[in-house]
């Protein structure tokens, strides 16, 4: 089963992908509300995959990203963005995020997305 | 939204988290108007809720509140990046109120299970407005694509790689890769793909070219593909199969061709390739950090946990239902007379740790009032705007709490005594200054605990009510019972508290407050509080609002009539005493009244409302418990007082709701005996017998 950190301040959104993903036979070992704690948590529990929100407080999503990756060059971190932030996708997508999502998102969307970051 | 069981809670998570925003935004806005301006880090904190909200709200499909809070964030998102100098911060916290509004509207209609319908066009297009002026006022800031600055900078990646390493068996490939419709940023997918490919393949190019800069490209991708060409060893199936894990990928073309294509050559873009070494990043324009503000801390402080609370109010249930088990056993008419040295030491340990449970629970409930009291800056705020005054308000003991079911029941009622206060109490400031107090008014809102009550004061140091005013109307509405001279100023202030005291006529003229204070009363008695009234003629009123601590448990003084126990509020009870014979009056109907010094009072007789079997009748074997609400006087007749306890209120069960009245019960409570008590509620008794 693979692993997943959900990093979103939002409740409401680590709420949404989190039944997304554990009714797709994903496991959700952690989650976390803001950047620093992503990257904690990422460190404690080593998920394969990390769902980052970007706006986030304490310490944004691109902040966080970096961390991540500094610290496991191989880690396969997905952005969660709205619409309007195309931006700070391409920039994650510079620093070594895999992929990203967009929000408003739908299951299938997360699914593919999550599923062949996966496979990667 | 046709899959409910996925829905409701996700909804309730939605409706909680999004209110708490708001609310907090409120304040934020509150806060920056009253600072004279919006500091960097209130300007941030704006932006990132809006953003949240537009998020979890574009994923609910409520578009409105989505679009409005986009449009909100623009303006934020401006004022973050450009910081323009002249920002007109009263239209800016006006409109963005007014967006605060509209969004908590449809939140409640949300909650009411309406729909969203809500237009919020006329709002969008002022917002928008104002987000224009700000800019054409301010044209030499950025505007609002800051990334400009960075890709201003040096073309990232791109140098050719060292061609001595040429592969040996090389395949040249033409890929093209449609992705699904409506997917968006097209571009920047794409982009995904470069990265994995070039651990496979190199002599990299692709068409369109610059779509990390332009994201005009993106629709390019859309309509034509995106062409990427490229040199590997890897076989045709090999890749094939690589780009098909391309995510969102509709349609894939590849083409292969030998060393030389030339009629594809041409086609190629100038060749581009990945550097090895890390690229170039461009430093992001600006770091989000916020300044570490306490309240942001405290409150992503991952040790609390959101709890709903119909699952405390079965805690509170189960916890209520421990206590009275424990002492049915530990008190067990079974084991009098026995000698137990081992059960009582074990029973007096389960007493000490459920009593424990008890209080934790109880704790558990207790929210402060500080939210409540913050929402009463909005009140001020707006209240003075409309009516040109100039009023402080201060809060004290904020942080005094009360239980979370009770602070639902006080917000309404708090507000209308704020308005109230603002609107009668205090005069205008040349009046204040003519009569030598200072121009600014003062409210204060004060909380304290006192024993197992809370007392909310509100404050103000406006003219004080009116005795004579008042007494005139009570005269007219014929509420004088007794002579004016007899009359205290608690008496006469409480005439205000009459239904229908207050009347157009009067409210602007009224000295004191009118619109509609019979409505809190009834709010605040019917959680079992009281309100009272203390006033000065020129130097201020102070209203005290004094409320239980929690709903769940109340003080009653249990009562028996025949085999049956009744519990009475205490807080209704005014006396009780066993009346003379000679003292009681029948009308020609048959209706049953007592003279108690001088008035006359309806009496309840309570065996033939309750329909119980009783050998007392006669009145002077019994006992009369005088009874008040909302000003209305009734004498309940009972076998017997039995005493004075805390008792848990349970609601009562349906079954009982179906097939019996049950006007003039408010719940049920289990005893320490074990047996049920019917918990009495005073004003469907009145309404009972004045009806």
């Amino acid at each position: 089963m693979k692993k997943v950190l959900i990093v979103d301040d939002m409740v409401f959104m680590r709420f949404a992908l989190k039944g997304m993903l554990t009714k797709n036979g994903f496991e959700v070992v952690g989650e976390a509300e803001n950047g620093a704690l992503g990257v904690e948590k990422y460190k404690e529990c080593s998920p394969d995959i990390v769902t980052m929100d970007i706006t986030m407080p304490v310490m944004t999503g691109l902040e966080a990203l970096q961390e991540i990756i500094k610290y496991d060059p191989r880690a396969r971190i997905v952005m969660v963005s709205a619409m309007g932030q195309e931006r700070f996708v391409k920039e994650a997508i510079l620093y070594g995020a895999k992929y990203f999502i967009v929000k408003p998102f739908k299951e299938e969307q997360v699914l593919e997305t999550i599923n062949k970051v996966a496979a990667l | 939204m046709s899959d409910h069981n996925v829905l409701e809670p996700m909804l309730d998570l939605y409706l909680f988290e999004t209110t708490q925003l708001v609310e907090q935004l409120e304040q934020n806005i509150i806060c920056s108007e009253k600072s004279g301006g919006y500091s960097s880090s209130q300007i941030d904190e704006i932006f990132r809720v809006m953003h949240s909200i537009k998020g979890s709200s574009a994923m609910m499909m409520f578009d409105n509140i989505a679009t409005l809070a986009h449009s909100i964030e623009d303006v934020f998102y401006y004022l973050r990046e450009a910081k323009p100098a002249n920002i007109d911060c009263s239209q800016l916290t006006d409109l963005i109120l007014a967006g605060v509004d509209f969004i908590k509207n449809e939140l409640e209609k949300i909650r009411n299970l309406n729909n969203a319908d809500g237009d919020a066009l006329l709002l969008i297009d002022a917002i928008k407005n104002l987000l224009d002026g700000l800019k054409k006022s301010n044209p030499n800031t950025v505007d609002g694509e800051p990334a400009k600055g960075a890709s201003a900078k040096k073309q990232q990646y791109y140098i050719s790689q060292d061609k001595s390493k040429g592969l040996f068996n090389k395949h040249f490939f033409m890929a093209t890769i449609f992705f699904e419709d409506h997917c968006e940023m097209e571009n920047i997918r794409a982009y995904t793909i470069i990265p994995g490919l070039q651990e496979i393949a190199e002599d990299i190019s692709y068409i369109p070219e610059n779509i990390m800069e332009d994201d005009s490209t993106a629709e390019i991708i859309q309509r034509e593909g995106f062409k990427l060409f490229f040199a590997t060893e890897r076989t045709h199936n090999e890749i094939h199969e690589y780009l098909g894990k391309t995510i969102f990928l509709k349609k894939l073309e590849l083409a292969q061709s030998d060393e030389s294509a030339p009629s594809k050559q041409i086609l190629r873009p100038r060749q581009i390739l990945l550097e090895d070494a890390p690229v170039i990043i461009p430093q992001p324009v600006e770091k989000c950090a916020v300044e570490k503000d306490v309240e942001v801390v405290a409150a992503s402080n991952p040790s609390m946990i959101n709890v709903n609370v119909v699952k405390l109010d079965k805690l509170m249930d189960l916890v209520g239902e421990l206590v009275i088990s424990e002492a049915m056993v530990t008190q067990n008419p079974e084991l009098k007379g026995l000698v137990l040295d081992n059960f009582t030491k074990a029973a007096r340990q389960l007493e000490k740790i459920t009593s424990e449970l008890q209080d934790m629970v109880m704790s558990i409930r207790m929210v402060p009032l500080t939210t409540t009291f913050h929402k009463m800056h909005r009140v001020v705020r707006d209240m003075c705007k409309k009516l040109g005054k100039e009023v402080q308000l201060e809060l004290i003991g904020e942080a005094t709490e009360v239980d979370k079911n009770i602070i639902e029941h006080i917000s309404d009622p708090l507000m209308h005594l704020i308005r109230n206060s603002l609107d009668h109490g205090l005069e205008s400031g040349e009046e204040r200054i003519a009569a030598g107090k200072p121009a600014v008014g003062k409210i204060t809102l004060e909380a304290k605990n006192a024993g197992n009550d809370v007392v909310i004061l509100i404050k103000d140091d406006g003219r004080g009510l009116n005795k004579s005013k008042i007494l005139e109307r009570a005269r007219q509405k014929g509420l004088l019972l007794k002579p004016e001279t007899e009359l205290t100023d608690k008496e006469v202030f409480s005439f205000i508290f009459a239904p229908g005291f207050s009347t157009n006529d009067q409210v602007t003229e009224f000295s004191g407050r009118g619109v509609g204070m019979d409505i809190v009363s009834r709010n605040i008695n019917s959680i079992g509080g009281i309100v009272l009234i203390e006033s000065t003629p020129g130097k201020g009123t102070t209203i005290s609002l004094k409320i239980p601590l929690t709903l769940a448990i109340v003080d009653g003084m249990t009562i028996g009539v025949g085999n049956a126990r009744y519990t009475i509020p205490i807080t209704s009870i005014k006396e009780s005493f066993r009346p003379r014979e000679k003292d009681i009056i029948v009308d020609s109907d048959g209706n049953e009244m007592i003279m108690v010094r001088g008035q006359c009072y309806p009496i309840l007789r309570i065996h033939r409302i309750f329909a119980v079997k009783t050998d007392v009748a006669s009145y002077t074997d019994g006992i009369i418990i005088m009874v008040e609400n909302e000003s209305k006087i009734l004498c309940l007749f009972a076998d017997e007082l039995i005493g004075e306890q805390q008792v848990v209120v349970k609601a009562l069960p349906p079954y009982i709701k179906n097939i019996r009245q049950v006007e003039g019960l408010a719940g049920c409570t289990l005893l320490g005996d074990g047996s049920i008590s019917l918990i009495l509620d005073i004003g469907g008794l009145m309404h009972r017998c004045y009806a």
